[in-house]
């Protein structure tokens, strides 16, 4: 592995410096994207790079990510294609394709000329739609202050996507966007903005992949946004191949009486680092936040989220479920924070966790930071490998120890799986962990 | 030829649990379309031995042999015996949150009978005559196994796979525990279903209840990891009546002659 010396004084990454700024943003870019990205790289400067020996990245040292070893990708631009056939797709009114070679945005059912549903690049959208971009890029989702790594996607994203839906409007079947990268050696950053305005609903769907032999980082950054009685269903499906690394910035807001679901769905890639934020902001804001790892050959997957509930009568739901197998590493740390006089809150937090065979590792660090009384929190995580007592009984049925183990693991997973809205990808992540399982025992 | 191999046979067997003997000496033989009652006091092994039978990996077994259609199955996995064609219905099925019936089912249709043997079509008819003969609802089939089911439900759950794998020798594990005179009924109208020339049966019970539904060819009563006495069907009505002292006082006498 190698190691690269990153000290707080010099808390720049090699390559994200004023020079790529220029090269990424620069004049091409509408001035509000220009300023917001210089805004964004300030503060991405005055962070101090994480280290091994804060709490939070004890257990996933910040050399994992070998920055040096990738040259970030130029921003993207349009290309013209025709949309590849692909029965996902037809479950969905747009489709966004992301690659090396460019972007393609894809008007299925024509929403989009009706103006209620707004999809459009960063660029465009800052042009078209600028006291929208103004209000929610590096805006309203984000309740906190940016960290280092989301104040770097915020600087030097280099495909920016902004989804908005007009009040009131419904969607019928949402947005696919598909992230297909295969380009060695390349650090790609994709930005999303996502904005569900009052009494309107949404589900998107995310889909990253990458060729297992290609060595290729990603820095993802999300700001999703629920206004007022909006509903927002979002998934993200993460199968990057096994030499891909990947960190994760999410933030998720939900104003009154909005309900927001968020599934992360981790199984591909070398390292990911994934932290996702939630604010039930308004009283009666609802979050389900729900999330699916499998780290199975020497893969390494941390995941960090954030309950906080800025207002009183808030709810939020969290399951988190893992399972690590052969030499995989999984590290789960929840916070649940409740402003003061954050009163009648109800927040559950768990993270259950298998762990296949010795040699494999999960750490579960679930957690509570309260200023108000009078609310309900609990939290957990379990640890364990499977149940003897349903191993026996599958095999009493005659299927042999490495099904019935691959049929528990499956079984294990499915609370989470049916959170996910769309079948094609529950299918697809039941598909992924039965080969994650193999074919041995 | 030199003799005709027995279709289930248990010489003399022994077995114990976390180093508690538990069988010291069970035989035992069933033949093609008999059905057998095993009664015993509480702690004498009945349990421990259907899970012998099904070769439960917390059971260590220590001599003997339990001869299936002409083979030792003793170094069998508890798949290979269940492939075979032994069925144990569980005292106490466990639940499996996240596998639905209709999964399951259709799993453990493919490994008894190999993938692809049953067309997806007959299969679901199938199981829908099944359930219809069981008095289940079809909703059964989208719940998860055993999860949230009555006691009832589950031990109608273990019928339904009997006749979804159709064994050729099923041990019960009191099956009849815990049911209402409803339920026994329909449970013990799928076990008959499976009683015929070619199927044997062995019903481990505490009561007479169950044995005046499924009747018994032979009844025989284990006492402390033996087979204290062997009988016909009036035995069954001997226990019912005296209880086992009477048994084991005898077969104390025997062992001591």
């Amino acid at each position: 592995m190698t190691t690269v010396q990153l000290t707080p004084e010099a808390a720049g990454l090699p390559g994200f410096d004023e020079t790529l700024l220029a090269r990424i943003g620069g004049a091409a870019e509408p001035a509000l994207l220009q300023e917001k990205r210089a805004a964004a790289f300030a503060q991405y400067r005055e962070l101090p790079m994480p280290q091994v020996r804060d709490e939070e990245w004890r257990r996933t040292d910040p050399a994992l990510f070998p920055f040096d070893r990738f040259a970030p990708s130029p921003r993207l631009a349009p290309v013209p294609r025709a949309l590849a056939a692909s029965p996902w797709d037809e479950e969905f009114d747009v489709v966004v394709c992301v690659s090396d070679d460019g972007f393609s945005i894809h008007d299925r059912t024509g929403l989009l000329n009706s103006g209620s549903l707004v999809v459009l690049s960063l660029a465009d959208a800052a042009t078209r739609h600028p006291a929208l971009v103004e209000r929610y890029l590096q805006g309203a989702a984000r309740v906190k202050a940016p960290r280092k790594f989301s104040a770097l996607g915020d600087a030097f994203w280099t495909f920016g996507l902004f989804i908005h839906v007009a009040p009131r409007v419904v969607v019928p079947n949402g947005v696919l966007i598909r992230y297909q990268h295969r380009a060695a050696g390349k650090a790609v950053l994709p930005h999303l903005v996502a904005a569900v305005s009052d009494e309107a609903q949404l589900t998107i769907a995310e889909y990253y992949e990458s060729p297992a032999d290609a060595e290729l980082l990603a820095v993802s950054t999300r700001e999703l946004y629920a206004g007022r009685n909006a509903t927002l269903r979002a998934a993200s499906l993460q199968e990057w191949g096994a030499r891909t690394y990947h960190i994760g910035e999410d933030w998720v807001r939900a104003e009154r009486d909005a309900r927001v679901e968020w599934v992360t769905l981790l199984l591909g890639g070398q390292v990911s680092k994934m932290m996702v934020s939630c604010d039930v902001h308004e009283p009666n804001a609802q979050a389900y936040l729900s999330g699916l790892f499998f780290a199975n050959d020497n893969q390494h997957v941390d995941q960090r989220t954030l309950q906080l509930h800025s207002a009183p009568h808030t709810y939020s739901n969290l399951l988190y479920k893992g399972a690590v197998k052969d030499q995989g590493h999984s590290v789960y740390q929840g916070i649940i924070d409740a402003a003061p006089g954050a009163i009648k809150v109800d927040a559950y937090q768990m993270n259950n966790n298998l762990i296949l065979n010795e040699g494999a590792r999960a750490d579960s660090l679930p957690g509570l930071e309260i200023d108000a009384d009078d609310l309900k929190c609990s939290h957990g995580a379990t640890m364990g490998n499977l149940d003897e007592s349903q191993m026996f009984y599958l095999r009493s049925r005659g299927l042999p120890e490495a099904e019935a183990r691959r049929l528990l693991v499956m079984a294990f997973f499915e609370e989470v799986i049916e959170r996910v809205p769309h079948e094609f990808m529950r299918e697809r992540v039941r598909e992924d962990v039965r080969r994650k399982c193999g074919e041995g025992a | 030829m030199s003799e005709q191999l027995p279709f289930f046979e248990i010489r003399n067997l022994h077995a114990k649990v976390e180093d508690k003997p538990i069988l010291k000496g069970v035989n035992l033989v069933i033949n093609p379309g008999e059905t057998h009652a095993l009664m015993g006091p509480n702690g004498s092994g009945k349990s421990t031995l259907s899970n012998v039978i099904m070769g439960h990996p917390s059971y260590e077994v220590t001599g003997g042999e339990i001869l299936f259609q002409g083979r030792n199955i003793i170094e069998m996995e508890p798949d290979e015996r269940a492939r075979a064609g032994i069925f144990l219905a569980f005292q106490y099925p466990v639940a499996i949150p996240g596998i639905s019936v209709a999964k399951f089912l259709k799993s453990a249709a493919d490994a008894r009978f190999g993938q692809g043997a049953i067309k997806a079509s007959e299969f679901i008819k199938e199981m829908r005559e099944n359930l219809k003969f069981l008095e289940m609802n079809e909703a059964f089939l989208n719940r998860f196994l055993n999860d949230g089911f009555s006691g009832g439900e589950k031990k109608r759950m273990e019928i339904l796979q009997m006749l979804t794998l159709k064994p050729s020798l099923a041990v019960m594990d009191e099956t009849d525990s815990g049911l209402d005179i409803d339920a026994l009924r329909i449970v013990s109208k799928g076990v008959n279903r499976m009683v015929g020339p070619n199927f044997g049966l062995l019903v481990i019970t505490h009561y007479e209840r169950i044995l005046t539904h499924i009747k018994p060819d032979h009844m025989h009563v284990l006492i402390d990891g033996q087979i204290a006495m062997s009988g016909g069907p009036e035995l069954v009505k001997e226990v019912e009546k005296n209880g086992y002292d009477w048994i084991r006082a005898r077969f104390g006498k025997e062992v001591l002659v």
